[in-house]
């Protein structure tokens, strides 16, 4: 349903987009992760017929995506949507409708069924006197008058409260069972864990990752073996004794425990002789599995080569997360 | 088709009703109540003769007996008040006392030895030399009220002799066989006749069209209540008319083709009768006022429009219309409809309200898209309601002043007509216009309000839109984008290099936007005759020649510049030298174009006589010298183009530098061929 090739988005000496290629296919739910600056909406909005890109193609629904007529096939949610304060939320669908050449009963069908499965109430009530969700929910809804094969989904949860951020959540889970294609940015790893199929991870204008959340997960990330104690292990001491060999080793408190996190089995039974040595026991062990937040961590914490500094254009990039998931153990 | 349009409706209708909604009922209310007491005011003061309205009524009392010949003259004097002679006591009730004791004795004036007494005293002398004239107006037999004719022309400030033109220069003025413009050639003859209408201080309706009509030549209406022999009026209508050329004549000297009248060097005489000293300069005052009103709307409508535009930028409320099946076209289109709608309904008052027709409603509509354009492009550009404030009333200053100061001179100069106000004076005045007039005031600026709207279009874009661009960036940004890719190695557009990988489309492209520059080339440059043309000649041919060609330098290669920049074009010299050749040619051609629509089309104009009498001044020349003539400009644009497209090229101070050399190289070539003419 998505083919992009090669693309390239430049602005003057700045590279927002670098050879990017990934395709996405019918009735999946395509993530796009990365930092502040990564070149996700830039992507997104070439994808959306918005951005001209300097090189490369995007195909969307069969169409390129600067050909109007693929606008007919596609729903599109930016990062910011502000909406017309002044109309109801019903009169701006029947509007946006209207410009997509929906007949009106159509229409009318279209908008009750959507705000309906986005449990939206108040939709006389002007816009501009409703909450933030709700104004959220009606950007959403404002997507799908067309009807169309393809959503393209900038930080749909961006600024929600939680009810309202797993109420989109769900939405998104509807629209890829009604046999949608998503594709959907986020800062928010969980969000983009809970719902995507697979994930592209940027950073700098290049795509460092891809695939599945847990292949990238098996393929970036490293298995942590948390052992906790009763008493603290002398990692110096450990260190000296095995020539290196616990580099990455932590000791934290936890409680009235101890808890080291090594990387390897050996490294475990290591600890567990220290513990002995020092007088004490190891009580429990633990596997963590990684996040798409250490995958991610891990790959965008060093940077890419090949990208000048520059006037960066585009600045819709800028909102931070700030309630990352916990680890699962 | 028919979607597009209905889409383009949907969205007029969204902006028109957010537009009303924005404004609460109250202030509409206030709004229309100010506006209906504005309009009582105007009327009235129209109703009352607009000059009519004498602050200085009844400012000084004159004894005077009833029966006296000197009452009916204090009583014709707005600023007197008559005291009857017997009750009239000086200092007391009375500022002057007149004791009129019969012809024998004559008249004694009596004032108070105060200053008051002196103004009285005055005003009194004028009084009655004005009731004279009046009586004299009345009389039958006009040749023995006014025995002497003459017919009057109003010279130009730089000189009065033929040899001696005004701004610019056109080989017709030295050749002109009457060498009189401005020399008040007097053309005394007997008349026969008395006007039904002729006021000694302002031209009638009547009067407006005989002067200009005289002005173009028209023996039959040369004259305004009486009649000017003809010979006379044709020397002085025809052959000043031609003789007058200047403007862009400089532009068109040097380049072989884009003419405008002068200003200030056609004769207008003729229209007045009575004692010199009541002539005035015959401005259409009330016409003036009158015309004036329809711009006032224009000035409140650019205020919310460009508020509109503005606001989708500034909240991003427009960006999922850019998502939808509309063009940007569609969109501003329909934004824009209810607008245009707005300024056609008020002007349609306006023109029934002060008895304008269809001329004045259809001559506005240009101004208004103007106006319109200019907020637009000004709204994309800006980056915040303050630099829009500063847009939006430099927009309404500028086109105010363009419209408005040139219909001043409507009685007075062709070039009055570079303003479609002009056209609504006529219309006002009952003045026919005729459709070669008509698109010469409508044109050009119609013209630049597309051509304004293309390039806000150019802009109108996710990537333009939604930043903080400083405008210069914009600009180019606005200018690139109406460019296609010339040289190897440049970054083209996907869509854009399947369908024009052609390097001659690349250049047409250059072309045709520098022929695109005309409209506005041709307002700046009568712009700089307009504010040169008091000087005097040796001061304001140089400058204006300069100016001309630094104008013209600019218009050439500001594109090119942002071709280079934003790497529309590959920065080599082989393309820099393509680009600015063919820059070069496309302002040659477009010149040369917009003469032939001169010469062809508006041939009743004094500026298609001025073009026609450009030609003719070279008639005696051999073809050889006539084709050089003819293609010379083509080499100069070429060559200095094509040098300051090497600099733009290269970066900014280069381009800088190459445009100040081909500026004087320009400049230079302007002073040679106005040595060949002379």
């Amino acid at each position: 349903m998505i083919e992009v090739a090669g693309l390239r988005k430049t602005y003057g000496d700045f590279a927002a987009v670098v050879d990017s290629d990934f395709s996405v296919g019918e009735g999946e739910v395509f993530g796009i992760v990365g930092p502040n600056g990564a070149g996700k909406t830039t992507t997104l909005k070439i994808l959306a017929g918005l951005v001209e890109p300097t090189a490369g193609e995007a195909r969307v629904a069969g169409y390129d995506s600067t050909e109007p007529a693929m606008r007919h096939h596609l729903g599109f949610l930016p990062e910011e949507s502000p909406l017309y304060e002044e109309m109801t939320a019903t009169s701006y669908l029947r509007f946006f409708a209207d410009l997509y050449d929906v007949p009106r009963p159509v229409a009318n069908e279209r908008i009750e069924d959507a705000l309906d499965r986005l449990e939206l109430d108040h939709r006389d009530r002007r816009l501009g006197d409703v909450s933030k969700g709700m104004k959220r929910k009606v950007a959403i809804a404002r997507s799908l008058v067309n009807d169309p094969d393809v959503l393209v989904y900038d930080e749909p949860a961006s600024g929600l409260d939680p009810v309202t951020t797993n109420s989109v959540l769900e939405f998104t889970r509807e629209l890829r069972a009604a046999g949608k294609t998503v594709v959907f940015s986020a800062h928010n790893l969980y969000h983009v864990e809970s719902v995507c199929d697979r994930v592209v991870i940027m950073n700098e204008g290049r795509i460092v990752a891809r695939g599945t959340v847990d292949g990238i997960r098996e393929r970036h990330g490293e298995t942590t073996y948390h052992v906790y104690t009763d008493i603290s292990p002398d990692l110096e001491a450990i260190r000296n004794d095995h020539d290196g060999s616990l580099p990455d080793a932590t000791v934290e408190a936890v409680g009235d425990r101890f808890r080291t996190a090594v990387p390897t089995i050996d490294a475990v039974e290591t600890v567990r002789g220290a513990a002995a040595t020092a007088g004490g026991a190891v009580v429990d062990i633990r596997t963590r599995e990684p996040s798409l937040e250490d995958v991610f961590l891990e790959l965008v914490g060093r940077p890419m080569p090949g990208r000048r500094a520059g006037d960066r254009m585009d600045e819709s990039d800028d909102a931070t997360s700030t309630d990352r998931p916990e680890g699962r153990e | 088709m028919r979607t597009r349009l209905k889409r383009v409706l949907r969205v007029a209708r969204w902006e028109a009703s957010r537009a009303s909604g924005g404004v609460d009922r109250r202030t509409v209310l206030a709004a229309v109540a100010l506006l209906a007491i504005a309009g009582t005011v105007v009327g009235a003061g129209v109703a009352a003769g607009v000059v009519g309205l004498d602050v200085d009524r009844d400012v000084y009392r004159v004894g005077v007996d009833a029966d006296s010949s000197y009452a009916d003259a204090v009583e014709g004097e707005p600023a007197l008040t008559l005291v009857p002679a017997e009750r009239a006591t000086l200092g007391t009730n009375a500022d002057l006392v007149v004791h009129d004791r019969g012809a024998m004795e004559g008249v004694v004036v009596r004032a108070t030895d105060t200053s008051k007494g002196e103004a009285a005293a005055a005003e009194f002398r004028e009084a009655v030399e004005a009731h004279n004239e009046r009586l004299m107006y009345a009389e039958l037999n006009r040749t023995a009220a006014f025995p002497l004719t003459v017919t009057l022309q109003y010279a130009s400030p730089s000189g009065p002799s033929g040899d001696d033109p005004t701004v610019g220069d056109d080989p017709t003025v030295g050749d002109d066989p009457t060498g009189d413009r401005g020399t008040g050639e007097g053309d005394v003859d007997g008349v026969d006749e008395p006007t039904s209408d002729g006021s000694m201080d302002e031209p009638t309706s009547g009067d407006g069209v005989d002067d200009r009509d005289e002005g173009a030549g028209d023996d039959e209406d040369a004259s305004l209540g009486g009649d000017v022999d003809d010979t006379s009026a044709d020397a002085d209508g025809e052959e000043s008319g031609l003789a007058s050329d200047g403007g862009a004549d400089g532009e068109d000297e040097d380049d072989g083709g884009f003419a405008v009248p002068s200003i200030g060097g056609e004769a207008f005489g003729a229209g007045t009768v009575g004692s010199p000293g009541s002539i005035t300069p015959p401005f259409p005052f009330a016409s003036l006022v009158l015309a004036f009103v329809f711009l006032v709307p224009m000035n409140f409508l650019v205020q919310a429009y460009g508020s509109s535009v503005l606001s989708e930028r500034t909240k991003r409320r427009g960006e999922p219309l850019l998502v939808t099946p509309l063009s940007p076209v569609d969109i501003v289109a329909g934004k824009t409809l209810p607008y245009v709608a707005v300024a056609v309904a008020v002007t349609a008052l306006i023109a029934v309200v002060v008895g304008g027709g269809p001329v004045s409603v259809l001559a506005i509509l240009p101004v208004a898209a103007a106006f319109l354009a200019a907020t637009f492009v000004g709204a994309v550009f800006a980056r915040s309601f303050k630099e829009l404030t500063f847009v939006t009333v430099a927009v309404s200053v500028l086109l105010t002043s363009y419209a408005f100061v040139p219909a001043i001179f409507t009685n007075v100069t062709p070039v009055a007509l570079i303003s479609p106000l002009t056209l609504v004076v006529f219309d006002l005045q009952g003045e026919a216009v005729s459709l070669g007039e008509f698109l010469f005031s409508t044109g050009p600026t119609a013209i630049a309000a597309v051509l304004l709207f293309g390039l806000g279009l150019g802009v109108y874009r996710e990537e333009d839109l939604f930043t903080q661009k400083p405008v210069s960036r914009k600009f180019l940004d606005a200018l690139a984008v109406r460019l296609y890719a010339v040289g190897e190695g440049v970054r083209r557009p996907p869509g854009l290099a399947a369908r024009l990988p052609d390097r001659i489309r690349g250049l047409a492209a250059v072309a045709f936007l520098t022929a695109c520059t005309i409209p506005f080339v041709f307002v700046a440059e009568l712009l700089a005759v307009a504010v040169l043309f008091a000087l005097p000649v040796t001061v304001s041919i140089p400058v204006l020649l300069v100016t001309i060609a630094f104008i013209e330098e600019v218009a050439k290669s500001l594109h090119l510049y942002a071709g280079f920049e934003r790497e529309v074009f590959a920065r080599t010299d082989r393309v820099a030298l393509a680009v600015g050749l063919a820059s070069g040619i496309g302002f040659f051609l477009a010149e040369k174009a917009t003469a032939v629509v001169q010469a062809v089309g508006l041939t009743e104009l004094y500026v298609g006589r001025a073009a026609f009498g450009s030609v003719a001044g070279v008639a005696g020349l051999s073809p050889l010298v006539l084709a050089a003539l003819f293609f010379a400009p083509l080499v100069v644009h070429g060559v200095t183009t094509a040098l300051t497209a090497v600099g733009a090229s290269r970066n900014r101070t280069y381009y800088a530098v190459a445009l100040a050399l081909a500026t004087l190289l320009h400049a230079a070539y302007n002073f040679g061929v106005l040595g060949i003419h002379g």
